[in-house]
């Protein structure tokens, strides 16, 4: 097996507790099934800038302006439950890589 | 009826749990799922009363000795929206919320009363709260049960009458938003900005956004605002400077644990939500229907952001020189964003605007939560919530501060 750096995500959205509590939920089990181990940070739009430097990638489930040159995934889907798989796929290749 | 009474007697982290493993299994979960779930939901009472614990007993006597010292009648302590959920949900009005607020919801969309899907079961807490305190008022569970109905049926239709302006603002296509707190505040924004429309100089101001943004970052940062205001309160209490950075770091602390402690809440809700989301979808889908989300997911638009991050030196001004005002405004600093998201879209993103009319909003609100709270502290006592007897009261700007949560107060007290 191919050893991989563990992976850290942002998860971020507005009160950094009630949506993004689903997403980062919904991302573990995703990530659990493929057998990867991430780290998350969960936190709010306006504390992005202090965490920012410490993730791979983000993830957000709100308006995002700047993603401090990381880049970032828009997770609405997963709330909405419109789409959720596409947006799961696209978290799960963004961490194998 | 009598093990009705005696489950809702328990109090709130045993009934929770209890109401919420029978309702999971109602909408189809597996018995395994829902026991953890119910459980983590109770973990999540337990925590949420530990930290309300530390912010009341170190927030409390600095709040009564400012009253001594500078004569600043600051005593109701703002618990914040995270405790105000937990004691809403922990009433007995919060334990019928859920179901209540399915069936309205269902009930309106049948009759086509509103094409909005509320999926976003964890804001049914606001409706239970506006019950809990009609509860608390009257003294009946059934008229708080009737005011939560038409609490959230209030809140369905002003999430249908602003989802064409939310969606074009944001960019969020077949999204409304039915946040009992959020969209409270667009009946009063749209006609304030009608009326600055009107006046000359001040209809021409637009603020910009990036600059506020860098500027007044540092009030996006909860556990900054937590540390300073904690200092500045041991300063004011004449604290040496142990006392200070004690309580400094302990106010900091509250600003980080307090949110972490309703993330258990949150967890623990998700299987049911996720279930309750299933069953409304496969009946309630297609272009006719807008699905009803948390407003949290357009908070992070930067005019929503620069509003916001104003707003916080403004209401803590405020609550400083407003004569009547009692509330020591603390946890819901943090919440400010959700007052204003829904206001930014009715002045087409002008921040100045935006800034104008929360200013209104949040003085006018300062009274309401004053107003409200002893009501508010007798909620919470009943709860279980532990509060150290004396003088001190609490309230919160999200929702004691809501101006439809009092008005359906005052209407039902009428009953």
């Amino acid at each position: 097996m191919v050893s991989m750096r563990k992976k850290t995500i942002l998860v971020a959205c507005g009160t950094g507790i009630a949506t993004s509590t689903v997403v980062t939920e919904k991302i573990l089990e995703a990530a659990k099934k493929e057998n990867l181990d991430v780290n998350i940070i969960q936190c709010k739009v306006s504390e992005i800038k202090s965490y920012a430097e410490d993730a791979d990638f983000i993830v957000t489930t709100t308006i995002l302006k700047d993603s401090f040159g990381k880049k970032s995934i828009n997770a609405l889907p997963l709330i909405t439950g419109i789409g959720e798989g596409q947006v799961l796929k696209e978290i799960i290749e963004e961490i194998k890589k | 009826m009598s093990i009705i009474k005696y489950i809702l007697d328990l109090g709130a982290t045993v009934m929770l749990p209890i109401i919420i493993f029978l309702l999971a299994l109602i909408l189809g979960e597996k018995p395994g799922r829902a026991f953890r779930s119910a459980l983590t939901i109770g973990i999540g009472f337990v925590g949420i009363n530990l930290v309300i614990g530390l912010l009341v007993n170190n927030l409390g006597p600095a709040a009564q000795a400012m009253v001594e010292h500078m004569g600043v009648h600051l005593n109701v302590i703002d618990v914040g929206w995270p405790a105000s959920a937990a004691i809403a949900f922990a009433s007995k009005v919060g334990a019928f919320v859920i179901p209540i607020g399915l069936l309205v919801n269902i009930i309106m969309l049948a009759t086509r009363l509103t094409k909005t899907v509320n999926v976003d079961l964890w804001n049914y807490w606001h409706f239970a709260f506006t019950g809990a305190l009609v509860t608390a008022a009257t003294g009946s569970l059934t008229w708080g049960l009737v005011a939560a109905a038409i609490n959230a049926a209030v809140v369905l239709l002003l999430a249908d009458w602003t989802a064409k302006m939310v969606q074009d603002f944001y960019g969020l296509p077949g999204i409304s938003l039915p946040h009992g707190f959020s969209a409270a505040y667009v009946p009063i924004a749209i006609p304030l900005n009608k009326l600055i429309d009107k006046i000359p100089v001040i209809n021409k101001i637009e603020a910009d956004t990036d600059t506020i943004n860098k500027r007044f970052g540092v009030f996006g940062e909860p556990i900054v605002i937590g540390l300073i205001l904690g200092v500045v309160l041991g300063i004011l209490a004449k604290y040496d400077v142990k006392g200070i950075l004690n309580l400094g770091i302990s106010m900091a602390a509250v600003m980080l644990l307090l949110p972490r402690m309703v993330r258990i809440l949150m967890e623990g809700l998700i299987p049911i939500s996720e279930a309750a989301k299933a069953f409304m979808q496969k009946r309630f889908q297609g272009r006719e229907f807008y699905i009803g989300l948390d407003s949290a997911i357009a908070v992070g638009h930067p005019a929503a952001i620069a509003t916001a991050l104003v707003l916080v030196p403004i209401t803590i001004l405020l609550a400083i020189i407003l004569p009547g005002n009692h509330v020591l405004p603390f946890g819901d600093l943090a919440t400010i964003p959700f007052m204003v998201v829904m206001v930014v879209p009715v002045t087409k993103g002008n921040v100045f605007r935006s800034i104008l009319i929360g200013t209104i909003v949040i003085g006018v609100g300062l009274w309401i939560a004053t107003d409200v709270a002893p009501l508010f502290t007798q909620v919470a006592a009943e709860a279980a919530f532990k509060f150290p007897t004396g003088a001190t009261e609490i309230s919160s700007i999200c929702d004691g501060a809501n101006p439809l949560t009092w008005v359906i107060l005052q209407i039902m007290r009428l009953f």
